[in-house]
């Protein structure tokens, strides 16, 4: 098994790592022309004996005396270059729309002519031509048992994370139902036999989360504050991504689900972006360049020393600490769009199906034979 | 001997391009395009590296120097440091974006072959 592919061909060669590839042969080649080519220009670079460029000897000039920075590389960023950056921010915003529309569940479609019924379960089916699976099944209903055990801890009360309340909710863990999972792992046999259900991480995780995570966050608001020395709104915006994804590996969804919420966090994104739209453009309408400075400096090494600087990077920790959070959560929060299991009624016998349902049954069952009879042709 | 470096950075490069051109998986793609990213950013701060020079920040500079020198060169290079904060960035919203669109491959198809979902379906 571990030496053939899907197909039941053999692969050549030690099953190693019985990894199907592609094109093996075509991408060798271009890949040998490629390293080729990169070999003779890299070789060609110039190294580290070659002057500084023009740019970077401007940047080094203009740091101190025009920007009150002692920090070139963050006057580089979001000063000499910061039209770049400028670009780079909304590049991330449309990337953060893209994911939030692709990880979107599926809007229900309502058209004139009742095309949201017509197409809506070959749309949702891995084979609209077949009933489901067993594997169909059994994941439809791990998916439908953990939003309805969310819906219905929502419901419930915030309690703390100490094992006495787990213990209280739930004093037997049962491991089979996915609904009444314990809220810490702390209750559990070490070693036990099948998946874990908790919520959070034990209490180890757990101490950590809260010792490191405060830690973190100032770190975080630092780097972008102490903004004459390395730092800026980079980094500082994905320290921020950690802290939260920290405390959501640590004491699980429900945690951080008053923080994340997709309202909260794409209003202060849009925050965020409109804060540096403004910063450049006052530079244009006050100044007359974009990224030009209209905020009086202060004395080297201190927090407002960067002027517009400081702005625009504590405008880049808000958009992108916002805009990560929201690309990852989308992510971790994507659920399938399953179209309802019609079988299921089947098998388990009609709980007084009423007319309607037989209804669509019955169209889809002649959907079904005409696109048999498609086929056919 | 920068020169090491840069050609590792053409290594990781044709690394990422082969998993790219020869993987069927799906998300063994997208790590290979995040290789590509990876040896980008290699490539930019080795490019900055200047022999016997000192970082970009004009605030207490090692033993015999003064903020002057620094400013005359013998640094680090500021912008190749800022293209690789920009590169970072950029690459971390590619990456989402791509990953995205993986899952929502993996959950119409149920599978994560690239060869399997030429066909088009429903």
């Amino acid at each position: 098994m571990t030496t053939t592919d899907e197909r039941g061909t053999r692969i050549r060669g030690e099953a190693v790592e019985s990894e199907p590839k592609h094109r093996v042969v075509v991408g060798m080649l271009l890949t040998a022309g490629v390293a080729a080519a990169f070999g003779a220009a890299l070789l060609s670079l110039p190294r580290a004996h070659q002057q500084l460029s023009e740019v970077a000897r401007y940047a080094l000039q203009v740091s101190l005396p025009s920007w009150n920075l002692t920090e070139p590389v963050n006057e580089v960023v979001y000063g000499t270059r910061g039209f770049d950056t400028f670009g780079e921010t909304f590049l991330l915003l449309a990337a953060v729309i893209s994911v939030v529309l692709l990880a979107r569940p599926r809007e229900p479609r309502t058209g004139y002519f009742g095309e949201d019924v017509a197409g809506e379960r070959e749309q949702s089916e891995i084979d609209p031509g077949g009933a489901p699976d067993a594997e169909e099944r059994e994941a439809r209903r791990a998916e439908s048992a953990e939003s309805d055990g969310e819906s219905e801890q929502s419901d419930e009360s915030e309690s703390s994370d100490d094992p006495a309340a787990a213990a209280a909710t739930a004093p037997f863990p049962s491991k089979t139902s996915v609904e009444h999972r314990p809220k810490t792992p702390d209750n559990e046999l070490v070693g036990g036999r099948g998946p874990e259900r908790a919520e959070a991480m034990s209490i180890v995780v757990r101490g950590a989360v809260r010792t490191a995570t405060p830690i973190l966050a100032v770190t975080g608001c630092y780097l972008v504050a102490w903004g004459y020395s390395p730092g800026g709104g980079f980094p500082g915006g994905a320290v921020i991504l950690g802290v939260l994804l920290l405390v959501y590996a640590g004491f699980g969804r429900k945690r951080v689900a008053r923080v994340v919420q997709p309202k909260l966090m794409e209003s202060i994104e849009m925050a965020g972006a409109t804060l540096i739209i403004l910063t450049e453009a006052l530079g244009l309408f006050l100044k007359g360049s974009f990224t030009a400075n209209w905020l009086p400096l202060t004395p080297p090494q201190t927090i407002r020393s960067g002027g517009v600087v400081q702005l625009f990077s504590g405008g880049e920790l808000v958009e992108v600490g916002t805009g990560l959070i929201i690309a990852v959560f989308a992510l971790l929060a994507m659920s399938h769009d399953w179209a309802r299991d019609k079988s299921e009624d089947e098998d388990g016998g009609d709980n007084g199906g009423n007319a309607n349902d037989e209804n669509r049954e019955n169209d889809e069952n002649a959907s079904r034979a005409a696109n048999a009879g498609g086929a056919d042709q | 001997m920068i020169v090491a470096n840069y050609l590792v950075a053409g290594f990781v490069f044709c690394a990422g391009l082969y998993t790219v051109l020869t993987r069927r998986n799906l998300i063994k793609i997208v790590m290979g395009l995040s290789l590509m990213e990876g040896s980008t950013y290699l490539l930019f701060i080795s490019m900055a590296y200047r022999a016997g020079s000192t970082a970009p920040v004009l605030v207490g500079p090692p033993g015999g120097r003064t903020a002057h020198d620094l400013v005359r060169g013998n640094v680090a290079d500021p912008v190749l440091q800022n293209f690789c904060l920009t590169a970072i960035v950029i690459g971390v919203a590619v990456t989402a974006v791509f990953l995205t669109i993986v899952v929502r491959v993996a959950q119409h198809y149920r599978t994560l072959d690239a060869d399997k979902i030429r066909e088009l379906r429903g």
